[in-house]
């Protein structure tokens, strides 16, 4: 009974609204709202999960926030590296661990002050000597340049134009016995114990 | 490269100088007072001396030399000051509580109750001195003198503790000489390249070494004799670059044609003019 009025009334509202343009919102049941309005039922309605404007405000305002702590705990200089080597042990503090003051006699000073002043004039004239050997050597080759420039332009260009190749120069340098002819270095374990800083 | 020196009345100097003083010597060296003013008017021009480019080949000290005696004796001294100032290492420490309780229990009323036991019960500070004395003893390191005969020119392995010059026997005109290996100069290299051509050209192993740049080190001019002199070819110059020698294989190299040198004993060697300019590039630090 129900369906058939309603289709009676569907039809009659079709036939005005071709007509009219204006629509009316002609409810016979609840269940039945206006085709042409939105389709808000009930169920649709009774939801309690609504996002509102305020939540996304809040939520920006919460990431701008952590993003300011963030960036003054940034500016914070970083913790310097403590250079282990001007940091004096506390071992070395320790009382316990004074020698006792050796006393000389007065030959030992005297030897010694004497020895050390000998010593001074012997680095010096060592000195004296390396340089006059280091600057023979620089006059020797400050001529033999001014030779080769007299000779040809170009070798002259050629020797005085830096040599890329020589660097980086390894040479091993004197030890106090000479090197084991194939020596087989035994394998050995370590524990690397140095201290790694990070900042 | 050459120290900046400041040189503006120098080529006076050598154009007012006399001419060359030709000894009866075939090699005339040609250092600052003997510059002639000939050699400033041909250069430019086609050049009558023949360019070699020569190596000095350096086998450094493989060993450290041994001090003299007021070095000895200041290692010992700065070795001794230091002793006294320093403190107490902790295995001294050890050896000092060890002692104390050697004593005491050697004491009448020694009660061993009242000791702390610790691992050092068992291994006693001593101990641990022999041990470390023990340990290095396993290992046998070479001799420092290598046990070759310091005669023996031709090996490399001659004075360990000092650098030694390469000398090659040539034949030069006439003569058989003692010179640093050197070539002649080919159009189109230069005379870095020369150099280690004339390396590259000594017959035996071969020899690894690093050339110290481009630049020659020294140089040393000598003349012709009369009798070979034409026109255009007065003399020639030769132009040592320095090399340090790597690595090499210790193949013995033949008597009499080569030699391993010390500075000291290249008077032996060279001739007087020419061992004049070589040493003073020799560096025997």
């Amino acid at each position: 009974m129900a369906g058939i009025v309603c289709r009676t009334a569907s039809r009659i509202i079709s036939s005005q609204v071709s007509c009219s343009s204006s629509v009316v919102a002609v409810r016979h049941s609840h269940w039945f709202t206006s085709m042409l309005s939105l389709k808000t039922s009930s169920p649709l309605r009774a939801e309690p999960k609504k996002k509102k404007k305020v939540d996304p405000r809040r939520e920006i305002m919460m990431k701008e926030r952590l993003k300011k702590k963030l960036k003054r705990l940034e500016k914070v200089a970083p913790e310097l590296i403590p250079i282990e080597d001007f940091i004096t042990p506390a071992k070395c503090l320790d009382e316990t661990r004074i020698r006792d003051a050796p006393k000389h006699s007065f030959e030992e000073s005297e030897r010694r002050a004497l020895l050390l002043k000998e010593w001074s004039r012997y680095k010096y004239s060592q000195h004296q000597t390396e340089m006059d050997t280091i600057n023979e050597a620089l006059e020797a080759q400050r001529q033999a340049l001014d030779e080769l420039k007299l000779e040809s332009e170009e070798l002259y260009k050629a020797a005085v134009s830096p040599d890329t190749d020589i660097f980086p120069f390894q040479h091993e340098g004197p030890s106090y016995t000479p090197p084991v002819t194939n020596y087989e270095a035994p394998e050995g374990k370590y524990n690397d114990i140095t201290r790694v800083y990070t900042q | 490269m050459a120290a900046p020196f400041s040189r503006l009345c120098r080529p006076l100097w050598r154009i007012t100088t006399t001419s060359t003083l030709n000894k009866g010597v075939r090699n005339v060296s040609s250092s600052r007072q003997q510059w002639s003013a000939q050699n400033v008017k041909t250069a430019g021009a086609a050049s009558p001396w023949a360019l070699n480019g020569a190596v000095c080949l350096q086998r450094l000290p493989v060993v450290s030399e041994d001090g003299s005696p007021i070095e000895e004796e200041f290692m010992e001294l700065m070795h001794l000051m230091e002793f006294e100032r320093s403190l107490l290492s902790d295995h001294e420490l050890r050896l000092l509580e060890d002692a104390a309780r050697m004593s005491r229990k050697q004491e009448g009323d020694y009660d061993s109750d009242e000791e702390d036991y610790r691992d050092n019960e068992i291994v006693t500070a001593q101990d641990l001195e022999d041990i470390w004395e023990q340990k290095p003893k396993q290992f046998q390191p070479a001799p420092r003198s290598q046990g070759v005969d310091e005669k023996d020119m031709s090996s490399s392995e001659r004075c360990l503790a000092d650098s030694l010059i390469l000398l090659v026997k040539k034949d030069v005109g006439s003569q058989k000489l003692w010179l640093l290996p050197q070539i002649q100069w080919q159009t189109g290299e230069t005379l870095r390249q020369t150099a280690e051509r004339a390396l590259a050209s000594l017959p035996g192993a071969d020899k690894k070494a690093t050339f110290l740049g481009n630049a020659p080190c020294g140089y040393y001019k000598y003349k012709y004799p009369k009798v070979i002199q034409k026109e255009g070819s007065v003399g020639a110059k030769v132009f040592f670059f320095k090399a340090v020698l790597s690595s090499h294989k210790h193949l013995p190299l033949e008597k009499n044609s080569f030699a391993w040198v010390k500075k000291e004993e290249l008077q032996d060697f060279l001739k007087p003019e020419y061992l004049k300019q070589v040493r003073r590039f020799i560096m025997a630090l």
